[in-house]
């Protein structure tokens, strides 16, 4: 089976906001529902004292569940509703989630959050219940994107665009001293 | 009725001498109070059953409450009760004999309205009773607290009924077992904290054991409260004898928390971990841990308790309650600073600052369980005093 992860080239990205339109038309998240499954943050680097003031750098980082190879979501669920499925994917059985939000806790980035209209908690799943299901290897934030900088794909095969852009360019990971292992990986 | 009464010995009560009490004026001020707060319970589930969570100011960036700190106050009072009460019947302590029955009453009563406080807390409550049996998250530490708090409560009410039967060598295996099995849930308690890795503050070794240290305060805290209400000051000899030596565990107890949190400070500033020390500083200037945990919860008690040689038990009552509020201030101050900084510390918007410390302030209906479920702890501890017999205890 394929071990799916993704990778970006965050310096392209232009702030636009389509991957966020792109996932809540998707996964029928409502509109004005903010940071849920996948987010845009702006990180902005100020230089120099008060009247002098400089933004030397802006940078859009792009958010959501970093597929943590030891997810501390899984651990900390009691219900045991939280599973990582054949895609490798950190999946949640919804009929069994009580919603004591441990899972939500335990994630050291913030991706998970309270899905209001089924009551249970949720995050970013690659869309595994849409495109994945269908046989596509796309995402639909990877597929809208104006500046190509989502890569998408499975992480075993060194065939897919994901391997190579991985073995080619310098990448890091979030948080990586929470040694959660993501499977989402930015390129330098 | 003649069933339970051979099961368990109770006193004989009518429905109307159960609701009726001596018209003191601290009585009276009790009555109006338990009402109060039940009546708060009341109106709070309500506001949650119309509205669900929108009724509580819990965010995602701030997903524990208020209901969670009073949820750990109450099981935190239980597991300290059954520690007091297991000094008499469990270990011998022949000075304690006389308050075991009292002390693992509060720790039933104390437990059930934590589960009434965190039964709205959960979202799917039932659900939740259902999968703790049939699909058990072995790795989860909430499993294990709640799981191993269940258990503790039947072994709190198996023991309550042989001491109540007088049947001292039962009751001492299910009072032993009881408290080891409510201490490893209260370590466990600890442990939902102390696993989390994304929340450096509170990671680590530190709550598992503190909570336990806390718990023996909090339980000598309501030793003092059960028994200066329940003689109004005047102190039998061979309850003073056993209240004179809590107050010297307590001070002893009350000085390594001290020592513990001097040096979870000390290593927290100085040991310089982004995510621990500068959380530990914001810590430090909050008036919560100032005025609340340190002032009330500790410093005041053991300074009474130190000045006055363990003598003045009527003024260790006052330094109780003063204490007890500090207990609230320990559970709230947690529960908040385990998440008070944010796990993402870029802005999420356009001309926005980015975020620096996560803010919360508990809702009117979060308030009105959270403190709500004292009145139902005052309810059944007064139907408890009312039905069974708690001061024949020196056997």
């Amino acid at each position: 089976m394929a071990n799916y992860g993704m990778a970006f080239d965050y310096k392209l990205c232009i702030n636009c906001h389509a991957c966020e339109v792109a996932c809540k038309e998707e996964n029928g998240i409502d509109l004005g529902a903010k940071n849920h499954r996948l987010w845009i943050q702006e990180e902005t680097k100020v230089s120099g004292d008060f009247w002098n003031l400089d933004r030397d750098k802006v940078e859009f980082m792009q958010m959501q569940c970093q597929e943590c190879q030891d997810a501390p979501c899984m651990a900390a669920c009691p219900n045991g509703a939280i599973y990582r499925d054949n895609n490798g994917i950190v999946r949640l059985h919804k009929d069994l989630c009580d919603l004591t939000r441990a899972c939500m806790s335990a994630c050291p980035y913030n991706a998970r959050y309270v899905d209001e209209k089924n009551h249970v908690t949720d995050k970013c799943i690659f869309c595994a219940d849409t495109r994945l299901a269908r046989g596509e290897t796309t995402t639909a934030c990877q597929i809208t994107c104006p500046a190509k900088l989502r890569y998408f794909g499975n992480l075993d095969d060194p065939e897919s665009e994901i391997s190579k852009v991985l073995s080619s360019r310098k990448h890091f990971t979030l948080k990586p001293e929470k040694k959660t292992k993501p499977k989402l990986f930015y390129l330098e | 009725m003649n069933f339970i009464k051979k099961i368990i010995p109770m006193k004989d009560f009518t429905l109307k001498s159960l609701m009726t009490f001596e018209k003191t004026p601290l009585n009276i001020l009790m009555f109006i109070l338990t009402i109060g707060l039940l009546g708060a319970f009341g109106w709070g589930v309500i506001e949650y059953l119309i509205h669900s969570h929108h009724a509580y100011n819990v965010t995602r960036e701030h997903p524990w409450g208020l209901l969670i700190a009073m949820y750990i106050f109450f099981v935190v009072s239980s597991t300290g009760l059954c520690i007091v009460g297991s000094l008499g019947d469990v270990f011998g302590f022949k000075d304690y004999m006389a308050m075991s029955k009292r002390a693992i009453l509060g720790s039933i009563v104390t437990i059930l309205a934590g589960f009434a406080v965190i039964a709205f807390e959960i979202g799917h409550p039932v659900r939740m009773l259902i999968y703790n049996v049939l699909s058990p998250g072995l790795t989860s530490a909430i499993w294990w607290m709640g799981t191993l708090y269940g258990i503790y409560l039947t072994f709190m009410i198996i023991e309550f009924i042989f001491l109540m039967r007088n049947d001292m060598k039962n009751a001492r295996i299910f009072g032993l077992t009881g408290l080891l099995v409510g201490l490893a849930a209260h370590s466990n308690l600890g442990g939902v904290f102390g696993f989390l890795n994304a929340r450096t503050i509170s990671n680590g070794v530190f709550y598992p054991t503190y909570f336990i240290l806390t718990a023996f305060i909090t339980g000598i805290y309501l030793t003092y409260l059960m028994y200066g209400f329940r003689y109004k000051m005047n102190f039998p000899e061979e309850i003073k004898k056993g209240l004179i030596g809590l107050a010297k565990i307590q001070t002893l107890l009350l000085a390594i928390l001290m020592f513990f949190e001097t040096w979870k400070m000390m290593t927290g500033i100085y040991g310089g971990m982004p995510g621990r020390a500068d959380v530990v500083e914001h810590i430090l200037h909050s008036g919560g841990f100032v005025y609340g945990e340190v002032l009330c919860g500790m410093l005041i008690p053991f300074v009474v308790m130190l000045t006055t040689k363990w003598k003045s038990i009527n003024l260790y009552v006052y330094a109780s309650f003063i204490g007890m509020i500090g207990i609230f201030f320990m559970r709230y101050d947690l529960v908040h600073d385990t998440q008070v900084k944010p796990l993402q510390m870029m802005k999420l918007t356009e001309y926005q600052l980015p975020p620096k410390w996560i803010e919360y302030f508990p809702s009117a209906a979060e308030f009105a369980i959270g403190f709500g479920a004292i009145g139902i702890f005052f309810m059944l501890y007064y139907f408890g005093q009312k039905m069974f017999d708690l001061d024949g205890g020196d056997h």
